[in-house]
């Protein structure tokens, strides 16, 4: 009976994803003016938005999303936010041309 | 108010080719960009398909420093989680029998984005396209119910007869103009990408041209790796999973589950021995219908490539696509100008045309991919599949821990308990092959029905394969 699986070499901890720092990892000029609405009234609280936001700027605060205040230095465009609320209670256009998310190596 | 021939909104690949395609048919071509260079705010792992060879003759002149040629794809199968170990792997160069030389030497080209935009979008200003960089669209302009120019993000405003929506996933021309709101949560993938930085040796002596290598297994999604001269993107989640599938899936975050599979035992080992470091994080919706959308034109508008909603539906490769669509939008906006008819009706020849082209075939039996890949996802069948492949290969070919015949005959009867599962595969392959070859494959068939029959299946035989 083989109790533990024997691996050879190195083991497998250390590298990897568990030290990505998304934040430090992203270059944003920051939009003067917003460019996400909530609109509270409309929320139904299915939390889609705080479960898809690759940034994490979404909470959820007495039964409803909350947006991040300080979103326009982390916001990568992506929109998710925007596609998955089924109540249609968040709208997304683009920020200003010239600022927002900066990818160099994509 | 500046008058223009054409304005093309969105400076990608869709975009530029479009803008390419008008100016060097001598045509006035305004090309507005949002982002302070083309290529800033695209995502995801880019590898440019052998199509783009096939079909734009200029594209033999890209030498770009960041191009590593991806001759041998990987499809590594792991593990459920938490192990996510090398389980079984399956990988290959091109096939031979392909019908076009490139697709017989490589798969694709991996390259950056910023670099391929930009080089793009220089042709079609050297053709004679003007290039308004940092210029976001909020408005269309119309005339007699017609989309007739933009309005500026400023209030400044430019005519034309006929505007290429080229402006991506999240197109703006597309919701101005009425033709779509917001794509809805099936429509679309969240894709997340980790670019590393790895010096040039170490990625030529590791991974060399296997520029492209997939992981999947029971409740991984595909993820993948994307190759260039030095570096690699690992990106996800991928082919299992539209946007409402993940939040159905009680809300695994598309980003959790890609930083889980980059620490997953086979891609830290990778890593390290690429020396590679963490360069940039990256998130992009994608496209990904099963059916071609047909709402991408209107009077004085066609929309091209994300914002059409054309990356084909099984890997969403989007950039052929809209370098293919942008330039039929160019070509159908010139014939229309001549005929000074740039109405509905008029630009419907866009639809008709894309439909008939290589960018519309490959929707066909796109439907049928995505459920196979659904089935596929399944952990149970594909645990089974994944032991079923192990038991076929290792027996037939590689053990040694058994006498030979043996291990042989284990493998057999591996494959009439997996009939089922695989007849569930042949079911949706075999109708999309006859849609598409539909004569030419009869006999081929026929061969196969026997071989069920003579098996005591009998499944290939039914349903719509006889349609």
């Amino acid at each position: 009976m083989v109790s533990e699986k024997p691996r050879s070499g190195k083991d497998a901890r250390g590298g990897g994803g568990s030290d990505i720092d998304r934040f430090a990892l992203t270059e944003v000029v920051p939009s003067p003016r917003d460019f996400i609405f909530v609109d509270a009234e409309r929320c139904t609280g299915c939390g889609n938005c705080v479960a898809i936001c690759p940034m994490d700027l979404w909470r959820m605060r007495g039964g409803r999303a909350e947006l991040a205040e300080g979103y326009r230095e982390n916001c990568m465009e992506c929109g998710s936010c925007y596609i998955a609320c089924e109540a249609g209670a968040v709208d997304f256009t683009y920020p200003p041309g010239g600022t927002g998310v900066s990818y160099r190596y994509a | 108010m500046r008058k223009f021939d054409l304005v093309v909104v969105g400076a990608g690949p869709g975009g530029s080719s479009a803008a390419l395609a008008a100016a060097e048919a001598g045509m006035d071509v305004l090309l507005l960009e949002r982002s302070r260079f083309p290529g800033e705010k695209n995502a995801s792992g880019f590898a440019l398909s052998t199509k783009a060879w096939r079909d734009f003759p200029f594209i033999a002149d890209l030498d770009l420093p960041s191009m590593r040629y991806n001759r041998f794809c990987v499809a590594h199968i792991l593990s459920p989680p938490p192990e996510m170990e090398e389980r079984f792997s399956i990988s290959s160069g091109p096939s031979r029998r392909m019908g076009y030389p490139e697709a017989r030497d490589f798969f694709t080209v991996g390259m950056l984005r910023r670099e391929f935009d930009q080089w793009l979008a220089d042709k079609a200003r050297t053709a004679g396209a003007t290039l308004m960089l940092e210029s976001l669209v909020t408005g269309l302009r119309r005339e007699s119910g017609r989309v007739a120019g933009v309005v500026l993000e400023g209030g400044e405003e430019f005519a034309a007869p006929v505007v290429v929506g080229a402006d991506g996933v999240l197109s703006a021309t597309a919701r101005l103009s009425g033709l779509r709101e917001k794509w809805r949560p099936d429509q679309v993938i969240s894709a997340c990408a980790v670019d590393f930085e790895a010096p040039r040796e170490r990625m030529d002596d590791v991974i060399h041209e296997a520029g492209f290598q997939a992981y999947f297994g029971p409740g991984i999604g595909g993820n993948y790796l994307v190759a260039y001269a030095d570096g690699v993107h690992l990106g996800g989640p991928g082919v299992t999973n539209s946007l409402v599938s993940r939040l159905n899936r009680s809300h695994v975050k598309p980003a959790r589950e890609l930083l889980d599979t980059i620490a997953a035992p086979p891609t830290r080992r990778l890593l390290r021995a690429l020396e590679a470091r963490p360069r940039e994080w990256q998130a992009h919706l994608l496209p990904w219908m099963d059916r071609m959308p047909t709402n991408i034109y209107t009077g004085g508008l066609m929309l091209v490539g994300d914002a059409a909603g054309l990356p084909e539906p099984l890997y969403a490769e989007g950039v052929w696509q809209a370098m293919y669509s942008g330039r039929l939008a160019a070509q159908v906006a010139m014939e229309c100008l001549e005929e000074g008819d740039l109405s509905a009706a008029s630009l419907a020849r866009y639809l008709e045309r894309l439909e008939e082209s290589p960018v519309g075939k490959e929707f066909v039996g796109g439907a049928e991919l995505r459920r196979l890949f659904e089935i596929l996802g399944d952990p149970r069948l594909s645990r089974e599949l994944t032991e079923m492949a192990v038991d076929l290969t290792v027996n037939l070919f590689m053990s040694a821990q058994e006498p030979k015949a043996e291990c042989v005959a284990r493998a057999l009867p591996v494959l009439a308990e997996n009939l089922p599962a695989l007849m569930e595969v042949a079911r949706i392959y075999l109708p999309m092959i006859l849609q598409v070859e539909g004569e030419r494959l009869r006999g081929h068939l026929a061969v196969l029905k026997g071989l069920a029959a003579a098996l005591g299946g009998g499944a290939v035989g039914s349903g719509d394969a006889e349609a």
